[in-house]
């Protein structure tokens, strides 16, 4: 089949606990995105529930999907692909949107496409922003990952650097549950940060001048113990040191990376990109080195099924579809197509 | 009517096409690959061989438990899928009626047992009646020592049926009256033909009411060190 700027694909995403469905045209044109969210169902339990996960994703799927048929205003029948994410994720939340995906591409008649949930990640920018140029360099950072990733073309990536144990979000969850901040813990660290003082406490710098790899577990701990060992202390004022120490690193390194690699920008991707300080520091930084900084939108940096459509339409072009006999990969790495043949 | 039945609840995989001259072409799976990369080759399979169009089905029938949660959700998810792609309706049968159905003309009491792992099982009883079978206890999920002592009590001739009843075959034997048979896992060919019976009285549900049966509320238990990743 041809693909070109006329495509329109419909995106699926079940990885981890949003329920999205969005329909992308021509690789870049959002027509419709719908996220349904369940934060709720999982802050009672502090993090997310695989199997509350996976029954909430079955719930929601037909209604998300119908809904951004609905809102963009088609009719099914214009269709051209599905993409879905098959991994990395929770297992039993990818199998939904996998056979829901592929069981609408059976229907529908048209290709089935499996897409990588990080490489989606990376796409997320292209979809608010058309004209950026190669070479950039991604930081991409969740709850899940902490990851630089050279991008010198569409489907062509360079791992920089990655995280050795705990994701930068990972570090911000488990710390604004010790404080008793709220849940999920990146918006809740963000927010309790604008009360604190950034430099009340020198929390370590892990590796700031060691390669472009992160660490983030003994920033963690050393958290942990300073509450423990200072019980008065304000949690705005760990919580915005704790930010700070988490930004600065991030930022050195991105700002590392795309000087070594020549990139014409930076951009940002993952939840926690929707951090504002790391936003304005990534921003100043590259003001400062006189690249782009692309910073898509809070909607488009978390999990969303645009960007899964987005990929899917370049993976669509370059490769083709993916067989119906496709199931999950609950641990693909970024860099591993082949397991998506 | 043609119906499309998918089922998945448990370790077996099955797809059948039928309608009022009974299933027409099926693919049964009793141990293979996981479910969710064989449902949708089967379908195609199972239209290619009847020389079915999927645009021809008019009905979507689908096992909805209980059974093994990741498995039956595989097979819900793309039973609900397709059933609003082509935009017809479904109906939901439990997996415990499936496994009862090849046993239906028994006159003994007729208990389908599901594997739940952790040691546990689910079941009902069904019973033959003039014109049909009834079902004389609702679903329910319980040790297989709950099901045994449920059964002496009754004293009836039982029939147990199901890979749960395979697995705990030496507490069953023990229990009078009571003889542990075949078929190991429900049939989406019984699932079709149940189904069928249902179009005819036009007992439809929409896509959107299809409640998956589990009987079992999410293992919550979590702590810090085995937090999942957020991707
Ligand atoms: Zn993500």
């Amino acid at each position: 089949m041809t693909v070109d700027e006329h495509t329109l694909v419909l995106g699926v995403e079940t990885s981890c606990d949003e329920t999205a469905a969005a329909l992308v045209l021509g690789g870049d044109d959002v027509i419709s995105s719908v996220v349904s969210s369940q934060i709720d169902l999982h802050a009672e339990f502090g993090g997310v529930v695989p199997e509350v996960a996976s029954r909430a994703h079955l719930e929601s799927l037909n209604p998300v999907v119908a809904r951004a048929i609905v809102e963009g205003g088609i009719d099914p029948s214009r269709i051209d692909a599905v993409a879905c994410t098959i991994g990395p994720g929770l297992i039993g939340a990818l199998l939904v949107g996998v056979s829901a995906a592929k069981a609408l591409a059976l229907a529908w008649d048209v290709p089935f496409v499996g897409v990588n949930h990080l490489e989606a990640h990376l796409y997320a920018a292209f979809l608010e922003d058309t004209n950026l140029q190669f070479p950039l360099v991604v930081l991409l950072v969740s709850g899940g990952h902490t990851m630089l990733v050279e991008m010198r073309d569409h489907g062509d990536y360079r791992l920089l650097g990655r995280t050795i144990d705990d994701a930068a979000g990972e570090a911000f969850d488990k710390v604004a549950r010790f404080l008793d901040l709220g849940y999920p813990g990146g918006p809740a660290i963000d927010r309790a940060s604008d009360a604190g003082d950034p430099d009340a406490i020198r929390f370590p710098r892990a590796m700031m001048d060691d390669g472009l790899d992160f660490s983030f577990s003994g920033l963690k701990t050393s958290v942990l113990n300073y509450v423990r060992r200072e019980p008065d202390v304000a949690s705005v004022d760990v919580a915005a040191s704790l930010q700070q120490a988490v930004i600065d690193v991030l930022v050195h390194k991105a700002r590392r990376a795309a000087h070594e690699v020549g990139a014409t920008g930076i951009v940002l991707g993952g939840g926690v990109a929707a951090n504002r300080l790391l936003r304005a520091e990534i921003a100043a930084a590259c003001a400062a080195d006189g690249i782009g900084a692309f910073l898509p939108s809070r909607e488009m940096c978390t999990d969303n099924a645009a960007m899964i459509a987005a990929a899917g339409w370049h993976r669509l072009r370059a490769v083709g579809p993916s067989p119906l006999d496709i199931g999950a990969f609950p641990t693909m790495p970024l860099l591993d197509q082949a397991l998506i043949r | 009517m043609l119906i499309l039945g998918i089922e998945s609840a448990t370790e077996s995989v099955g797809v059948a096409l039928g309608g009022h001259d009974g299933v027409i072409a099926a693919v049964e799976i009793a141990r293979g690959r996981r479910h969710a990369e064989s449902i949708v080759p089967a379908v195609q399979f199972v239209c290619r061989q009847a020389d079915v169009d999927l645009a021809e089905v008019g009905v979507v029938a689908v096992d909805i438990g209980p059974g093994l949660f990741t498995g039956m959700r595989v097979g819900i998810a793309t039973a609900k899928a397709l059933a609003m792609a082509l935009r017809v309706p479904m109906i939901g049968i439990t997996s415990l009626d499936l496994l009862a159905f090849p046993a239906r003309h028994s006159d003994r009491v007729v208990v389908p047992v599901i594997d739940a792992r952790k040691g546990e099982v689910f079941w009902a009883m069904y019973r033959h009646v003039p014109g049909g079978v009834q079902q004389v206890m609702a679903p329910t999920v319980g040790s297989v020592e709950d099901l045994a002592a449920d059964l002496m009590a009754r004293g009836q001739e039982s029939l147990c049926l199901g890979d749960g009843a395979e697995r705990h075959r030496e507490v069953l034997a023990d229990v009078h009256h009571c003889e542990v048979a075949g078929p190991r896992h429900p049939s989406a060919g019984a699932l079709v033909e149940l189904a069928h019976a249902r179009a005819v009285r036009e007992e439809f549900v929409d896509h959107h009411e299809i409640a998956p049966v589990y009987l079992r509320v999410p293992d919550a238990q979590i702590n810090w060190s085995t937090r999942q990743v957020r991707p």
